[in-house]
């Protein structure tokens, strides 16, 4: 019967009547069935179900972004982020593609976007799209509480189909959550991702997996292609947002960002405990005690239950984080913190290799000489090259974020190259204690203890026993307000970041002058830091100080008072400044 | 009509499922427990991992018949990470199908499915197939999930390289991507978690050389697997040793070696004895040796392995594979 029907519907002159009819039918065919399982007046549950779902692939597609290399050779996906144009997409979907890019979203426009940041290591690029102060863009949802079983969307170009570029959209669940993909050579390396069963082909790279609400929660970016060629075979692999948002601000800083160490590797022992297998020893683990053979409890905050899990939750944080590491020893459960080193600080962007490449058809040399060609005039200073850097023109915007407002507010203060005389004293005791800072050294009277720090040895030996770092991060602070732009060999935008002891969101301004770091940390709200972490020298443990309530009416600034951070244990002593003076 | 009821009444299901979310999960980390990872030795196209579904709270598990089974070391690691060797309690060619055992303490007790109370769904309805696909799960994850729909219940002709499904019945195919590397001896359930059937290989159709993705349902299985756990493994139809062998006589005078003697219906393809000098000791093969594969097909008796060489042309060159003291090793030799 229903063949016949069908058949009708080919003769032309009535086609429109017989549609009808089919319509009809089918209509009173699904009405049929339904009423026999719902009940009647309402509508029926599924009938709603699809209603809801339309709505949300109709309130999420403007935020896809069909992302074009501008000589037109491949392509992929992206998301927008943010209502001034910055998207996410994979790196391998831009490497290769020069500096500006071609990005179409469903409205049907192109628009120009410029490369902000890369993560090879992570697989992921930000893009900024041009020309739009309100650009749409996703909703984050939360990636850590999605479970196997979850319905999920992956939205995107597969096969570069959508000549208007509205995204293709495909239907799947959550095969597996806590999955890690190996990398290719050292980079490319999924960590901590998501599995799915949508379908996810050529183009999808780059491309936002939302859950059924519409809430972003990932980026699809790899799939598992075996011997079938490079189409979907139903395991596709994304990377989390809770990852994607570590790396935000790293990737707005216009460097090649980098994803972390943490110089010791755990193996899974027969019983299924985690156990260290081998620490560097000028590490931070090491100096808090961690050896080969202590059982991993946790990193992180997230317990561990395989070196895998190990692998996978370092994997999600950028180079420079500060995180939580338990273990247990023979003497007990011990807890620490220790910052992650740079796992591999690339200068240029790495070439991806072979089979992760977007096929090409054209000599890479022309591709390469036609994006040169392509480069928008009206957006060319967007763009400047640098080593270490994917665009420093955004890290230069960033610094200046930062050190335009600390120099205008140092601008009244004449006497910061002096020697700087701070009298304070510790919350644990009323005894007065002098703090001396000047270029060539510093000094802390402490009682009858006299402690001095030379600038151009700093031994850390030298430190004051209650608070170890003062002097050594006073130099650097003294310097700072003396010069703060001109005195580094060095100065890079980080990012953003959780202040892990105070639990401060802070920007990140990193120096460097000789063997010395300084990271930099400003909160909201005022042009003079937040605190200080240095780093003196491999192996030594870093001077940490946090300044609060900056007093910008005397000679020079000062904070009403200092946090000294004790490496061992990770507490904040405090020190009250009373006054500020300022001498020859 | 039906068929549109069908389809229908299987959206409903799921919009009813839909409403239980919590029972849905539940009932995925249930199935997903009672699916172990199987690790082996592979080759070439053959992948060194597949999977099982455990049956029996004793930890028997059911899989396919494929070289993993052969290879004289496999591993199964469960869901929660441990790892155990397994013994192969019975095998029917026919079916596709191996009975291994979980080698566990004696009074360990592990997740498993009731696989008596299976049920074999219409088609239309929906699916969740669980299985070690591509080995993304490794350690103590649970397996991958992915959801279809049945699609047919048919008769299967398609097979692999020389091989051919060897099943009779009716198998149902599935309109998801579920027998991936490594997926075959998955499980595949309705969606509320009852057994539905075992997912079967990669196979290309004869006809269409398209990847076919299907299972055999338990209904067909369950006779077999209680024929091999009431003791050893099912009658196989005789079409193999129908098909000419190789003669004891041909074998030491040609090749200049024995194969182990044929205690049991599929005795091993071991290597008995070499005659020192000849083809196979030039070739560089020993006594003791295991041959696993031809080529690309699996031996998996020494009447298969000499039907295959009762069949194979002097003066072609070949790879034999064979397993020396727990490691395979590769030997190329020309057929003499």
């Amino acid at each position: 019967m229903m063949n016949h029907v069908i058949h009708m519907t080919i003769d032309r002159t009535n086609r429109r009547f017989h549609i009808g009819v089919l319509v009809n039918l089918l209509g009173t065919l699904i009405f049929g069935v339904v009423s026999a399982t719902a009940a009647p007046r309402d509508t029926p549950a599924w009938q709603q179900r699809e209603q809801e779902r339309i709505a949300v692939v109709q309130s999420i597609s403007p935020t896809v972004v069909c992302v074009m290399p501008p000589n037109g050779q491949g392509g992929g996906s992206g998301v927008l982020t943010s209502a001034d144009g910055y998207s996410v997409t994979n790196f391998h979907v831009i490497s290769g593609s020069g500096n500006f890019l071609k990005c179409g979203l469903n409205d049907g426009h192109v628009y120009d976007a410029v490369i902000a940041g890369v993560d090879p290591t992570g697989d992921v690029a930000m893009i900024q799209l041009l020309g739009r102060p309100d650009f749409p863009f996703a909703v984050v949802g939360n990636s850590d509480g999605v479970q196997v079983g979850d319905e999920v969307m992956a939205l995107g170009n597969p096969f570069l189909l959508a000549d208007d570029f509205s995204p293709t959209v495909t239907y799947g669940i959550i095969s597996g959550i806590h999955r890690y993909q190996y990398p290719a050579n050292t980079f490319l390396e999924y960590t901590d991702c998501i599995q799915i069963d949508a379908s996810i082909n050529p183009g999808n790279s780059g491309g936002p997996l939302f859950d059924i609400q519409g809430r972003w929660i990932g980026i699809n970016g790899r799939a598992s292609f075996e011997q079938r060629g490079r189409v979907n075979v139903g395991a596709a692999y994304a990377i989390s947002t809770r990852q994607i948002q570590l790396f935000l601000s790293h990737l707005k800083s216009g460097r090649i960002v980098d994803h972390g160490t943490a110089e010791f590797a755990a193996e899974t022992d027969t019983t299924g405990r985690v156990l260290v297998s081998d620490v560097v020893e000028i590490s931070e683990a090491w100096r808090r005690g961690l050896r080969p053979g202590d059982e991993l409890v946790s990193f992180a905050e997230r317990a561990l239950t395989s070196a895998n899990d190990f692998k996978n939750v370092l994997g999600i944080f950028p180079s420079g984080a500060r995180v939580k590491l338990t273990y247990r020893n023979r003497d007990g459960l011990q807890s620490t913190t220790i910052r992650l080193r740079p796992l591999h600080e690339f200068q240029q962007l790495p070439a991806l290799p072979e089979e992760r490449k977007i096929p090409s058809p054209d000599d890479p040399e022309d591709v390469l000489r036609n994006t040169e060609a392509m480069s928008p005039k009206e957006w060319a200073h967007l763009f400047e090259s640098r080593d270490g850097f994917t665009n420093y023109a955004f890290n230069r915007r960033h610094q200046a974020r930062l050190l335009t407002p600390l120099l205008k507010q140092l601008e009244s203060h004449t006497r910061l190259s002096d020697t700087w005389e701070l009298s304070l004293s510790a919350d644990s005791s009323a005894e007065s204690m002098k703090l001396v800072i000047a270029r060539q050294g510093a000094g802390l009277n402490q009682g009858n203890t006299p402690w001095h720090q030379d600038a151009n040895t700093l031994n850390p030996s030298a430190e004051p026993d209650d608070f170890p770092g003062l002097l050594t991060a006073a130099l650097q602070w003294h310097r700072l307000l003396r010069d703060p732009k001109g005195s580094w060999s060095e100065t890079v935008y980080i990012g953003t970041e959780h202040h892990h002891e105070t639990a401060q969101e802070v920007d990140v301004l990193q120096t460097r002058e000789g063997p010395v770091t300084c990271r930099w940390l400003f909160a909201e709200g005022s042009p003079l830091p937040y605190g200080v972490d240095v780093e003196s020298g491999a192996g030594q443990d870093e001077s940490r100080l946090l300044f609060v309530k900056w007093n910008a009416d005397g000679e020079i600034p000062f904070p009403a008072r200092i946090g000294v951070i004790i490496p061992q244990s990770g507490d904040i002593t405090w020190l009250t400044v009373h006054s500020a003076e300022v001498r020859k | 009509m039906t068929g549109p009821v069908n389809v229908f009444s299987a959206i409903c299901l799921l919009t009813v499922s839909a409403f239980a979310e919590v029972s849905r999960y539940e009932s995925i980390a249930d199935s997903s427990s009672a699916v172990v990872k199987l690790f082996g030795a592979g080759l070439g196209h053959l992948d060194a991992y597949g999977s099982g579904t455990i049956i029996s709270a004793d930890g028997h598990v059911v899989t396919v018949w494929n070289h993993l089974i052969n290879t004289g070391y496999l591993t199964a690691v469960t869901a929660d990470g441990l790892r155990f060797r397994l013994d192969v309690i019975g095998t029917s060619a026919v079916h596709d199908l191996a009975v291994l055992k979980l080698n566990a303490a004696e009074n360990e007790r592990f997740p498993y499915i009731d696989r008596v109370a299976a049920l074999k769904p219409d088609v239309g309805s929906q699916i969740l197939a669980f299985s070690n696909m591509f080995h993304v799960a490794t350690g103590n994850e649970p397996v991958s999930v992915v959801h279809g729909i049945i699609a047919a219940e048919t008769e299967l002709a398609a097979g692999f390289g020389r091989w051919k499904l060897p099943l009779q019945s009716k198998v149902l195919i599935l309109d998801a991507v579920t027998n991936n590397s490594g997926a075959a001896g998955g499980l595949l359930t309705d969606v509320e978690g009852t057994p539905v059937g075992l997912l079967g290989r990669e196979l290309r159709h004869d006809d269409s050389g398209t990847w076919v993705n299907y299972a055999v349902p338990f209904e067909t299985l369950n006779p077999v697997i209680d024929a091999i756990l009431l003791g050893g493994s099912v009658r196989q139809d005789d079409e193999e040793a129908a098909a000419p062998q190789i003669s004891d006589r041909q074998l030491t005078s040609v090749w200049g070696m024995t194969l182990l003697p044929k205690v049991l219906k599929e005795t091993p393809a071991y290597i008995d004895r070499v005659i020192p000098g000849s083809a196979a000791v030039k070739a560089g093969l020993r006594r003791g040796d295991l041959v696993v594969l031809v080529n690309d097909d699996v031996i998996q008796t020494t009447a298969k392995l000499r039907t295959y060489l009762a069949q194979i042309r002097s003066g072609l060159r070949v790879t034999i594979t064979v397993n020396r003291n727990g490691a395979l090793q590769s030997i190329q030799m020309r057929v003499p």
